[in-house]
């Protein structure tokens, strides 16, 4: 499988190569363009209470569209996103990853979706009660609605909601107050997370949320 | 980043693309006299000198009626007109969505754009909305496209970075990616998996399978996918 | 990735530049810069944040205002990730005793020396202009980001220039405009242009490859349905 990702931070997208007898999956609506002998099939990803409960639970979409190669000569297929922005590549050796709702872009087939219990806090933060993870062994590709800079967290490092992507599964998650209750309000800051840990993070440069209240200053 | 295109006749631009593929503007040196006819809307900038006029049509052509069709097909009804003075000038241009812009030179050939995505052309490109059948209904793009055609130069813009996809054979293109096509493909609406259910479950729906030989522009970006993301946290409309 | 730039003000560092602008700033221990509200992104956990607010009440009212955070590094040097709103770029200039004036939503983050200030355009150019056209004054010593939406080219002018209300970013003081309908009358209400800005002088005048109008009326469709009860 020869995946490339084009057009970066601007408007990353997947420009792949399947050889003959390749998969790759990938979530659901995110085929621009492809070969008319691909199959493609629409599945649960990892059986029906999975996929039930990422659609639920996790907020994600809860069928993944799988891509395969019958034929006898290599194949193309382009994938995307929803918003412009960049992706990344994580390779994961029987490993666990966590990712923020709808980063997932596509995986190799040996890599698994699920969900984490992500705690109240971050119920009230509104960032939801579960946090998608992924898992198992391949390369995961996702993506961001802005650039993506990768940050090196020592001790404890503060992220503005909404701007946090990928993180280690080890990394502890806290939402707080930026600045007291008044504070928070007129800072425009509101809920900020707070990560403790050891590793790295890969932040978004902008995030969506921002993106609709400059929008909606002009409304 | 820049991408400078040295004309060899009279009648191509000198056209500089700027900010590619993020925010592309067209930065465009206009000989003395020449001619450019732009979407109403999308002049950034330039130098006090360039005349510009507004009318419904190109200078040669159509009239209200062509105004109306382009209407239909998601662009401006009034187009602008810019003429160089004397001693040349400078015209940036710029497009309503974030995204990239292409050139294309015609030789005669015709070439079919989404609505929405043409930019500008010289003096004898003629523009005119397109009806591409009954399939324009089910794209949840715009009902008609524009055909350009004749000598000379054709801007277009997209949502997301451009790709040119060479079809020999055929291939799929999903609806909302499509900005530009050689009018020699023909393309016809189908579904992406193998059954219509997976299809459906898949987010894919409909597709557009291109047929025969030629090049398309693909957008990297769906711009409804897009909306409908940011949508719901807009204020209520 | 761009290299950290050592200059007479903060060290910093951009990314994702033209279309996603991202700056890092070094906050050596005691320091603090002004930074828009809302365009924290990430910081380390010994900055101390103060909200400030610029434009006074009445302006607050007609949505010339401008709320500050400002951040202070204690008890160490701290480092603070900024990300604008508005997709697109973010550029910079170190004010030596000038004013530069930016757009109502370009002001990103400066050195805590910078005057910020809003500036009211008088009725003729603010209203007719078609744009919420007030302006930010900074001025003073230090440095100065600002952002855009779409790239940001600068342009320097001798003589005069034509830029569309919605394109400019900022530009420098030395610079004199008046606000002009372009082409003739039929122009002036079909052409799409709205009013331009015709700048005199010499000076430099940072533009952006998109303009917000356009993308406010396409977003519209897209915007959940009011709820009438």
């Amino acid at each position: 499988m020869n995946v490339k990702i084009e057009a970066n931070p601007a408007f990353a997208y997947l420009d792949i190569e399947l050889a003959p007898g390749e998969t790759i999956v990938s979530e659901a609506d995110a085929m621009a363009t492809m070969s008319s002998e691909l199959d493609m099939t629409a599945k649960f990803n990892g059986g029906f209470f999975q996929g039930i409960s990422r659609k639920l639970l996790g907020g994600e979409s809860m069928f993944v569209n799988h891509f395969t190669n019958n034929t006898s000569k290599s194949l193309k297929l382009t994938l995307t996103q929803a918003t412009p922005g960049d992706m990344e590549c994580k390779v994961l050796n029987n490993e666990t990853y966590c990712l923020e709702g709808g980063a997932y872009v596509a995986s190799e087939p040996g890599i698994k979706l699920g969900l984490r219990w992500a705690g109240f806090g971050s119920f009230i933060a509104r960032e939801g009660l579960f946090k998608l993870i992924v898992k198992g062994t391949g390369k995961v590709y996702f993506g961001a609605y802005g650039g993506i800079v990768e940050r090196e967290v020592k001790g404890e490092y503060i992220v503005d909601s909404g701007h946090l992507v990928g993180y280690e599964k080890d990394m502890q998650l806290k939402p707080k107050l930026s600045n007291g209750i008044i504070g928070s309000i007129t800072s425009g800051e509101g809920f900020v997370t707070k990560v403790t840990g050891n590793g790295k993070i890969y932040l978004q440069t902008r995030n969506l949320s921002g993106l609709a209240s400059w929008v909606n200053r002009h409304l | 980043m820049e991408n400078t295109i040295q004309s060899a006749t009279t009648n191509q631009l000198d056209v500089k693309f700027q900010m590619r593929p993020g925010a592309t503007a067209a930065e465009i040196t206009l000989k003395p006299g020449q001619k450019l006819t732009a979407e109403g809307g999308a002049m950034i900038a330039k130098s006090m000198a360039i005349q510009m006029t507004t009318s419904t049509q190109q200078k040669k052509s159509g009239g209200i009626i062509k105004g109306l069709k382009r209407l239909v097909s998601g662009e401006n009804f009034f187009l602008n007109h810019y003429v160089a003075p004397a001693e040349g000038g400078k015209l940036w241009l710029g497009a309503t969505h974030i995204g990239d812009m292409e050139q294309k030179e015609l030789h005669g050939e015709n070439l079919i754009i989404q609505g929405g995505s043409f930019v500008a052309c010289t003096e004898n490109v003629s523009i005119d909305a397109s009806w591409q059948g009954f399939k324009n209904l089910v794209s949840k793009e715009s009902l008609f496209w524009v055909k350009a055609s004749g000598h000379g130069t054709v801007i277009f813009n997209s949502f997301g970075a451009i790709y040119k996809l060479e079809v020999d054979g055929e291939h799929i293109v999903d609806t909302g990616h499509i900005v530009a096509f050689e009018e020699t493909l023909a393309f016809t609406l189908t579904k992406a998996g193998k059954s219509w259910v997976s299809s459906v479950l898949g987010g894919e729906g409909l597709v557009c399978k291109f047929k025969g030989k030629g090049i398309v522009w693909v957008q990297s970006h769906n711009s409804s996918s897009f909306g409908s993301t940011l949508g719901p946290q807009l204020k209520p409309r | 990735m761009e290299a950290i730039h050592t200059t007479e003000g903060f060290d910093f560092k951009f990314d994702c530049k033209p279309d996603y602008g991202f700056l890092t700033v070094k906050i050596p221990n005691g320091k603090k810069i002004k930074v828009e509200a809302a365009a924290m992104a990430s910081m380390d956990t010994n900055l101390e944040m103060k909200t400030k607010f610029k434009g006074g009440f009445k302006r607050f009212l007609s949505g010339e205002s401008l709320f500050i955070n400002e951040f202070t590094a204690k008890n160490g040097n701290a480092e603070i990730q900024i990300a604008p709103a508005a997709p697109g770029d973010i550029d910079h200039v170190y004010l030596n005793n000038q004013t530069i004036y930016l757009q109502n939503t370009a002001f990103v983050a400066s050195g805590d020396e910078v005057q910020v200030d809003t500036k009211w355009q008088g009725f003729t150019k603010g209203f007719f202009s078609g744009e919420n056209f007030f302006l930010i004054k900074c001025s003073g010593k230090g440095d100065l980001w600002f952002n855009s939406y779409g790239g940001i080219i600068p342009i320097d002018i001798d003589g005069d220039y034509v830029v569309d209300t919605g394109h400019i970013v900022a530009f420098t003081e030395d610079l004199t405009y008046t606000i002009n309908r372009i082409g003739g009358y039929k122009s002036l209400f079909f052409s799409g242009e709205g009013l331009v800005c015709n700048f005199k002088g010499k000076g430099r005048v940072w533009i952006q490859t998109r303009k917000i109008n356009p993308f406010v009326s396409w977003v519209h469709p897209f915007r959940p349905k009011k709820n009438n009860n």
